[in-house]
């Protein structure tokens, strides 16, 4: 999923101070699972924000709604009626979320109410970590299942580095060295003997470094 | 001013006019657990006429969530206190330290806002003890309807 933080609510105030009527609209799918812009954080954030205003000249109408997935034009409709009541929309949902909003108001000013972070899992309750950056070209059959391009603080394809110490990485002691966990992964399975190959550079073309990526699936289209 | 002038006026607005709002009755929630209080405790408070004191029942203080600390001052409470068991003597293990981590998180908030954490307090009590929940009662009412600092409530 993709993992989101709320941003810090003075940020949030300073964005929204030129406003009269603002419409909080919060998402129900991976914001909502890592507590950063679902129905509760949306609720909270809205009650805030009319306390915060309450004792000033300058009042703030805030309004609430979370609608399924901002990311799907079929489930951003429901909120046109309440979009367009308002001065601007505060988007609680991840990037893909805040421009699909703005792609679908054109006429509405449309905030950013999260920072999404990264894709990841929840680890433990409350601990998420980063898992994947999406590089376009999985590789993760090549190494027993763990990312070293994400968890590896060098993003060594033929590690380990000389910096990890008891498991853990030189850069953060607090980060597990993913080389150290992709050889007791191959040790559990049997299979050591996949650590003697040879990994060529990695194909980054199919990564961000050629412009916005776009998925294509003609047997979906009409 | 004319009274039909203010009649005119929001509430808050007019309230600020007249001056009444120093005047207002103060407001109180208070939250509790069921399984360090009893209801009997906040009985003499409910009926009180120089202060409004609510009164929530709680299965356990983890039922609290930030939302519901929050409609309590959307909804005027000047002060909110929370009354949970000790920390290792929840009756659900770890409600009582989730309610420390959530608490600490709101006051944290109420801070950012501009609000002030002050008005926000959570005690932990051991089941039966109604007097030390009385006493603290007693003396956070005193403070809201004769504040110390003289600074609006």
């Amino acid at each position: 999923m993709i993992v989101g933080e709320r941003k810090p609510i003075a940020e949030i105030k300073e964005m929204v101070s030129p406003y009269e009527r603002l419409l909080v609209l919060g998402c129900g799918t991976c914001v909502k699972t890592c507590f950063a812009g679902g129905e509760d954080e949306v609720a909270v954030l809205a009650s805030a924000l009319r306390l915060a205003y309450r004792k000033s000249d300058k009042g703030l109408q805030v309004e609430e709604l979370t609608v399924e997935r901002q990311c799907e034009d079929e489930f951003i409709q429901e909120a046109s009626k309440v979009v367009s009541c308002n001065d601007a929309v505060l988007s609680m949902a991840c990037g893909a979320g805040v421009q699909a909003i703005a792609r679908r108001f054109p006429g509405a000013v449309v905030l950013p109410g999260v920072n999404t972070t990264f894709i990841g899992v929840l680890e433990k309750r409350g601990v998420f970590t980063e898992e994947c950056v999406g590089c376009g070209n999985c590789v993760l059959g090549e190494f027993a299942g763990i990312c070293p391009i994400t968890r590896c603080s060098k993003k060594l394809l033929n590690g380990p580095c000389g910096g990890s110490r008891n498991g853990k990485c030189e850069v953060n002691p607090d980060i597990e060295c993913a080389w150290s966990l992709i050889i007791e992964r191959y040790r559990d399975l049997g299979q050591m003997d996949n650590l003697r190959a040879y990994v060529p550079p990695k194909n980054w073309s199919t990564s961000t470094a050629g412009g916005p990526r776009k998925l294509v699936r003609e047997d979906h289209m009409i | 001013m004319l009274a039909s002038d203010l009649k005119e006026k929001p509430g808050r607005e007019a309230e600020a006019i007249t001056g009444y709002a120093a005047k207002r009755k103060p407001k109180m929630a208070v939250f509790h657990c069921v399984n360090a209080l009893d209801d009997a405790v906040f009985l003499p408070f409910t009926c009180r006429d120089e202060a409004e004191v609510k009164v929530v029942k709680l299965p356990c203080s983890i039922m609290i969530t930030d939302i519901y600390l929050l409609k309590a001052f959307e909804a005027g409470a000047n002060n909110v206190l929370i009354f949970a068991c000790p920390e290792g003597q929840c009756r659900y293990v770890k409600g009582s330290i989730r309610t420390t981590k959530r608490v600490a998180r709101v006051k944290k908030m109420l801070e950012d806002i501009g609000l002030g954490s002050k008005h926000l307090s959570l005690f932990n009590i051991s089941q039966g003890d109604g007097d030390t929940a009385y006493r603290i009662i007693e003396e956070k009412l005193a403070e809201l309807i004769c504040p110390a600092d003289g600074v609006d409530r």
